[in-house]
């Protein structure tokens, strides 16, 4: 019973690794450009989708294609936010939320279209293998994905304290008219934002794809997964997210151990809902900061 | 701007009226009736969001959850209870309602798209709900629903036409709702709370209580074209009964005819309606994803063009056609 319970909590907090990925990038958004990305998703997908075709084409191992789905998702970010997010910035709600709403279908029913719903996934020599600790196993290619995520996160949270551009950045979420006032240029330090960002839904897809198969609809389970988790973790702010990210997947693991196998998406949804009624503002108390 | 005297307004409806009640009787290709029928199926839905979505601009993705309530009462009530599906739309009409008071007890606390995404989690968990509910509802496999012949009664007809007219008076009754609404003082506050509810709020609007009732009359309708969809279709599962895309085109066919206007909802659906039939034909068979890549592009387009919808376009035209007929009899 305690091996089961440990496993479960082991699994879940490793795939939460990979949750924190998408969600520090739906926050990061919202924090400086106000904008909630629906499309977060499909970006892991398309992360997944890359590696899984210079797996194929070139038998290139998704770690070391993590240097090519991060740096080509963070230029659809920059271009992403300089030719669409930008033009509806200051309107009202509807052409805000549609927009990546949009966008979102768009991209699922576009791959839907090029590749057909098939699941691809992909076999690396790391796939299958575990480390045992008395009972409990840890998956290698999951405890990599895990690894990779936490660095990359802390590499961000040292990038938006350290460097120019990321101060710049946390000073236009707290404030975007001063920050202007100071001569930060918002549209400069918005397209880093979302490509930050999607640099990390592309991280996410590279590292999942060992032990997680693709397919269009892929990227709705991780953004919904981010929208609690962000929600929970307060919108906006990087470390709620994170530590919420890992909350859910030892949620979701535990609801798939205890309730059932095809329970984990009710417990996301169940929580949201419980979220969103007792502690809209989050769990830190709605103090948003990157 | 003053478009037309009511007498000419008069006019075109009656003129329209008598197109669309003639319409089954010249057209008998039933792959025709069945895109007619779609039409005025999703223009009724889109009315039914508009006059939360659209007016009060709450913008929901789970209208799914009411259009399934919808289906199931009526369902159940005719296979276990041999009650009729009209009495059964009626009562599925008052379940969605009651349903939708604990749902918008939950979301409206929420702003924008957190507003969205908490409708879309409701809808979801009413279908997972469904799924689990074996004896009750037939969980995943769902069920038939029996074949009776020709009996109207019981909501069946061996005329596609039959069905037309049914949805063609909801989607009249839809619009006569909303044109009653648009035209009380419940209009003009759902609008000063579209346009920004803390302001409306501050000169005396009582905007939970707006928001409530009007959301008790959209999903009163939406269950309305639930039981019909259904019973037209001779078949529910969870996943036809709550499907998330039920939630997509109705605020979808809105957003791109125009949100909160009267006719916004008819005219998106006509053009996202009948793109999808053309690219059908063209096509042949339908590809997954072409349809929805399709209604995604017209919707981005609309979005970074005409955020008011394709509706200005119509009144634009329609002005301009009045104008110069009257230049021309003045002259």
């Amino acid at each position: 019973m305690l091996a089961t319970v440990a496993q479960a909590v082991v699994n879940g907090l490793l795939i939460g690794g990979v949750y924190a990925l998408v969600s520090i990038g739906v926050t990061l958004i919202f924090g400086v450009v106000k904008i909630v990305n629906f499309a977060q998703g499909e970006f892991v997908m398309i992360g997944m989708y890359i590696t899984f075709f210079l797996f194929m084409q070139f038998g290139i191992d998704p770690l070391v294609s993590l240097l090519v789905s991060m740096p080509a998702l963070f230029i659809v970010g920059v271009l992403l936010q300089h030719f669409l997010i930008r033009r509806v910035l200051g309107q009202n709600d509807m052409p805000q939320i549609f927009l990546t709403f949009a966008l979102s279908l768009l991209l699922l029913n576009l791959s839907l279209l090029l590749f057909t719903a098939n699941y691809r996934s992909v076999h690396t020599w790391y796939s299958d293998e575990a480390l045992h600790f008395g009972e409990v196993y840890i998956p290698v290619a999951k405890l990599i994905a895990f690894v990779v995520a936490m660095t990359l996160s802390g590499a961000l949270w040292a990038f938006l304290h350290t460097t120019d551009l990321g101060k710049a950045m946390r000073a236009a979420a707290q404030n975007r008219e001063v920050a202007m006032l100071m001569g930060i240029n918002p549209n400069r330090v918005f397209c880093v934002a979302v490509g930050v960002a999607l640099a990390l839904a592309g991280a996410a897809g590279s590292l999942l794809m060992p032990f997680y198969s693709a397919y269009p609809m892929v990227g709705q389970v991780f953004v919904l997964m981010a929208f609690v988790a962000v929600v929970l973790g307060t919108l906006g702010n990087v470390l709620g997210a994170l530590v919420a990210s890992l909350m859910m997947g030892m949620a979701e693991s535990l609801g798939i151990q205890f309730v059932g196998a095809d329970s984990g998406l009710i417990v996301v949804f169940v929580m949201l809902l419980l979220t969103l009624a007792f502690r809209p503002n989050g769990l830190a108390g709605g103090r948003a900061r990157l | 701007m003053k478009v037309g005297s009511p007498a000419r307004k008069g006019l075109w409806l009656g003129i329209a009226a008598i197109i669309l009640i003639a319409l089954p009787l010249l057209v008998k290709s039933s792959f025709t009736i069945d895109i007619f029928i779609r039409i005025l199926l999703f223009s009724f839905i889109g009315v039914a969001w508009n006059l939360m979505g659209g007016y009060a601009k709450q913008l929901s993705l789970g209208h799914a959850a009411f259009f399934g309530l919808g289906a199931y009462t009526s369902t159940i009530l005719q296979i276990k209870f041999g009650i009729s599906p009209w009495i059964g739309m009626a009562a599925g009409g008052v379940v969605a309602m009651l349903a939708s008071l604990p749902i918008g007890a939950l979301c409206f606390r929420l702003r924008g798209p957190y507003f969205a995404i908490a409708t879309i989690a409701t809808a979801q968990v009413l279908m997972l709900i469904f799924l689990k509910l074996r004896d009750f509802a037939w969980g995943a496999e769902g069920t038939t629903i029996p074949n009776l012949g020709n009996a109207p009664l019981m909501m069946q007809f061996e005329a596609k036409a039959a069905y037309y007219y049914i949805v063609l008076g909801l989607a009249v009754l839809g619009l006569a709702i909303t044109w009653k609404v648009e035209r009380s003082w419940m209009g003009y506050y759902l609008v000063a709370i579209g346009e920004d509810e803390v302001a409306a709020e501050a000169v005396g609007v009582n905007a939970p209580r707006i928001k409530r009732d009007i959301y008790l009359i959209s999903s009163f309708l939406t269950a309305l074209a639930g039981t019909f969809y259904v019973q037209y279709i001779y078949f529910i599962d969870p996943n036809t009964a709550f499907n998330f895309n039920i939630s997509l085109e109705a605020a979808l066919v809105s957003i791109v005819g125009g949100i909160g206007t009267l006719w916004g909802p008819v005219i998106g659906t006509v053009l996202l309606e009948s793109s999808a039939a053309l690219l059908q034909s063209w096509l042949g068979s339908v590809r997954g994803g072409i349809q929805l890549t399709v209604y995604s592009l017209i919707l981005m387009a609309v979005i970074l063009w005409r955020p008011t919808g394709l509706i200005g376009i119509f009144t634009h035209w329609y002005e301009r056609i009045v104008h110069r007929r009257d230049l021309a009899r003045a002259a």
